[in-house]
Parts: C-alpha cells; sequence; structure tokens
C-alpha cells in the first residue's frame, strides 16, 4: 500500500472505471501510482485487462452473410432518401 | 424546407454508402449477439439499415455516426425481437457474487498473473459469444457495447436512452454475470479443475 494518494481499497473501488478509461485524469493518476506500488492490486488490474481484452477480440468475426452487403445497397437505391 | 433534387438524393445515397456501409461487420456481430441467431440478425441488420436511411437526412456529418447507428439498432432489437423471444425479462442481478469472482475461481494466489489469463485464452470464441449471449438482455446490451464496441459510458447512456448511473451499475452487474457464464463454461470444458 503507498503511503499517500489512494490505498488498496479505493483503488479496487474504481478499477472498472479506470479499466475503462473513464476517470477523471487525476484519479486515473493516482490509480496508477497506487499499482506501480502496489503488486496483489496490480495482479487484479491486470487480470481485468485481460478478461476485457479476451472478450473483445473474441466475440467479433462473426461470418457476414454474402449477400446481405448487396441487399442493402439494393434497399437503399429503391428507395428516395427525402420520403 | 428547399426541395432535393435527384442530385442530392444521389449525394445522400452516396455518402451513406461510403460511411454507413463499412459498419455492417461490426453491426451484424452486434445482432448476432443480440438476436442470437443469423436469419434474426441479418433481419435486424436490415431493419436497421433502412431506419437508418431515412434518417440520414438529418444527421449531421461530423457527429458520432457509429453511436447513431447503434441507437437504431438496439431500439429496433428492443422493440421488434424482444417481443419475440421467450426470455423473462429478468432485472435483478448476481448481486450475490464476490467482486473478484473470476479471479479468485481461477486462483489468484499465482505469483504470475499469466496462468489465469491462460484459462481466458483457450476458451473457444463461440463459448465467449455464447457465454455473452446467456446474459440478461439488460446486461448483456450494455456489456456488448463497452467490451465488445468500445463505447463510452456517455455513448452507451445515449445508444440505450438511460442515466449514466444506470449503465454503470447494469454494467457492473453484466460484467459480474459473464463472469459467472465463463467460469461455468472453462469448468464444463475441463479447462479448470472443480
Amino acid at each position: 500500500m503507498s503511503d499517500c494518494g489512494v490505498n488498496c481499497e479505493e483503488a479496487l473501488k474504481e478499477i472498472e472505471r479506470f479499466l475503462d478509461g473513464e476517470l477523471d485524469p487525476n484519479v486515473q493518476g493516482e490509480i496508477s501510482h497506487h499499482l506501480s506500488d502496489c503488486h496483489p492490486c496490480m495482479q487484479r488490474v491486470e487480470f481485468r485487462r485481460s478478461l476485457k481484452i479476451m472478450i473483445s477480440s473474441k466475440c467479433v468475426g462473426d461470418t457476414v452473410p454474402v449477400d446481405l452487403g448487396e441487399k442493402i445497397r439494393g434497399m437503399i437505391r429503391e428507395r428516395d432518401a427525402s420520403a | 424546407m428547399a426541395q432535393t433534387t435527384a442530385a442530392d438524393d444521389q449525394a445522400l445515397r452516396d455518402r451513406f454508402e461510403r460511411d454507413v456501409l463499412p459498419l455492417l461487420p461490426s453491426l451484424y456481430g452486434a445482432a448476432m449477439r443480440l438476436t442470437r441467431n443469423p436469419s434474426d440478425a441479418e433481419d435486424l441488420v436490415q431493419e436497421t439499415y433502412l431506419r437508418a436511411f431515412r434518417g440520414f437526412g438529418g444527421f449531421t456529418e461530423g457527429t458520432n455516426l457509429k453511436a447513431w447507428l447503434y441507437r437504431i439498432l438496439t431500439n429496433q432489437f428492443i422493440n421488434t425481437y424482444r417481443k419475440k423471444q421467450r426470455e423473462p425479462q429478468i432485472v435483478e442481478g448476481p448481486d450475490d457474487l464476490d467482486e473478484w469472482y473470476l479471479y479468485d475461481k481461477l486462483g489468484g494466489r499465482s505469483v504470475e498473473v499469466s496462468a489465469e489469463t491462460e484459462v481466458l485464452d483457450q476458451i473457444p470464441d463461440a463459448d465467449v459469444k455464447a457465454a455473452l449471449e446467456s446474459l440478461p438482455e439488460n446486461f448483456r446490451i450494455p456489456v456488448l457495447l463497452a467490451d465488445v464496441e468500445g463505447f463510452s459510458y456517455k455513448e452507451i447512456a445515449e445508444i440505450m436512452e438511460t442515466p449514466i448511473g444506470t449503465v454503470m451499475s447494469r454494467l457492473h452487474r453484466g460484467r459480474k454475470a459473464l463472469e459467472k457464464a465463463l467460469w461455468e463454461t472453462a469448468r464444463a470444458r475441463g479447462l479448470v479443475d472443480e
């Protein structure tokens, strides 16, 4: 635990917003500082970061039906946009 | 309002094809996670594009196109497909789950994080998708928008038309529910002992 700034409990409480990049830059900085000094917290944060990356990388790549793009183009061409 | 000319229409159509059509793969993926089957996903995407095209004249160029499109997709899904699905609308989340559920389950005691993340990496893509799809829709949507599509809380609030506080709480509970689903998947796959 670092002697100034946030403690473990405070850092871990904000971890979701920290990883989502949704914190005020000052708080973001304080948590980064805490993590650089606190291995157990850093491990938890790195785990959550890996989890987020794993989800984003594995939930993509669905094969779009081959004719879907063409269907949409056809649909648009038939329609009058201002109607 | 000035009458639109054929040339204006053509310009709008060209701009739509140039800016909106390239988002098809990401939109189709999101539609798959929402509807959970290719046929409904295709219909949802087509309806989304049709609505988007109708509204495209009123869309301000330079503003957040992707968020605008996802808002149409989400609305369309909620209004059309939710009615078709028999899934009960569970509002409660897994509040009783420990804050570090998956981390603790996977060990959380080793010197290096790699042991825990290795298990995650071994879960097949299709199983991760299925785990996400198993979440009740009010949790699945924010997790999809944040973790797969990379939208900010503010964007998600706009897409879902809910306050940011609600987004954050659903995202938090949704992620916990996803951790639980992933743990069950890892266990069913024999990737972990227990």
